[in-house]
């Protein structure tokens, strides 16, 4: 299991990329956890691997991160600190802030004409009867 | 001689994993490149600058860059071809060319961060160890690493020459002596008269005398 989730892809092996270690992390950021075989150092536990957490904490070559981990009956709020090779910023975060910057230009948008906009996301309606 | 197993056969290919363009070409080092840009991810977004000095065979480039995702962005570049411009005579890649591109590149590089004058770094040039101390209250000195590329930093060489131009100069380079031309390494002294020569230029000019001499 980790034999296969720690090592590297195929053909992907030897020096790392270096934008994995020029993202900038904040406090507050919600980052997904994946380990990475050629860094050993900071590694994250394998039960954290392929997990989404926070940021709380910023070091020099790391980064903490609440996760939560289910333990039998219970879920968790784990501070791990995981070094920056084994983290990218998770993109789950992404559609939503996405949405608030729309809702912002909409709400702008009609405050200027005077009328309302539904800002609520509604799902993908069926489809339209076709004959 | 039977038949020999062919080695770059079509499986070799399928399994052969290729390294980065750069480091194919030869030009990059990326053992050395990570270590030279990598931020401490607590100082967030500040670039960490870096002079890169490049010897080619008839110019000597210096450098001044910070790394970003998109590419490295140069701050600043001299060349030792831009002196003769300015009126200065001689080789281009001498040992006295490149100091002197080195505090060519020094004294321009805080006038793009509209901080010159505050830094004027060593007026005279004696070859002696030199290191900007920041003053309080202003701006602090400009702070970068040295990247030597490629080279091999063999004592003398003129890597090592533009770093003293630039910290002549009045940058905040962190370095030793011990590469400098004037440090013996076995008495573990640094000849500073040695060193000043090479600055000036002195060397090319007591080789020539002797080689007329010699006629």
């Amino acid at each position: 299991m980790t034999r296969y989730t720690s090592s590297r892809s195929f053909r992907k092996r030897g020096v790392v990329p270096l934008a994995t270690y020029m993202g900038i992390y904040k406090k507050g950021d919600i980052v997904d956890i994946k380990g990475m075989g050629t860094a050993q150092k900071g590694m994250p536990h394998k039960c954290y691997h392929g997990k989404t957490g926070r940021i709380y904490n910023v070091t020099q070559h790391a980064a903490g991160i609440v996760v939560n981990k289910q333990v039998k009956g219970k879920i968790l709020a784990k501070r791990i600190h995981v070094g920056i090779e084994h983290i990218k910023h998770s993109k789950s975060r992404d559609s939503f802030l996405k949405h608030v910057k729309e809702n912002d230009q909409k709400k702008e948008e009609a405050k200027e004409k005077c009328t309302w906009v539904p800002l609520t996301r509604q799902p993908a309606p069926p489809r339209e009867a076709t004959v | 001689m039977g038949f020999v197993k062919v080695v770059k056969n079509k499986a070799y290919f399928k399994r052969y994993q290729v390294k980065f363009i750069r480091q194919q070409e030869g030009k990059t080092d990326y053992y050395a490149r990570k270590r030279l840009m990598i931020q401490d991810k607590n100082k967030y977004n500040t670039p960490k600058y870096r002079m890169i000095v490049l010897v080619t065979n008839r110019d000597v480039i210096c450098r001044i860059a910070y790394v970003c995702i998109e590419g490295d962005v140069t701050v600043c570049a001299t060349y030792t071809h831009e002196p003769p411009e300015h009126g200065v005579k001689g080789g281009l890649t001498n040992d006295a060319a490149v100091y002197y591109t080195g505090l060519l590149q020094a004294h321009r590089l805080p006038n793009r961060f509209g901080m010159d004058k505050i830094y004027e770094g060593q007026v005279e040039v004696t070859g002696d160890e030199y290191n900007v101390e920041s003053i309080d209250g202003q701006p602090g000195a400009f702070a970068c690493y040295l990247d030597a590329g490629l080279a091999r930093t063999t004592s003398g060489s003129k890597v090592f020459g533009a770093l003293k131009g630039a910290v002549d100069g009045g940058l905040s380079i962190l370095h030793s002596t011990i590469q400098f031309p004037g440090y013996d390494s076995e008495s573990k002294e640094f000849n500073v008269e040695v060193h000043r020569k090479h600055i000036m230029g002195q060397n090319v000019a007591d080789y020539m005398c002797y080689v007329v001499e010699e006629d």
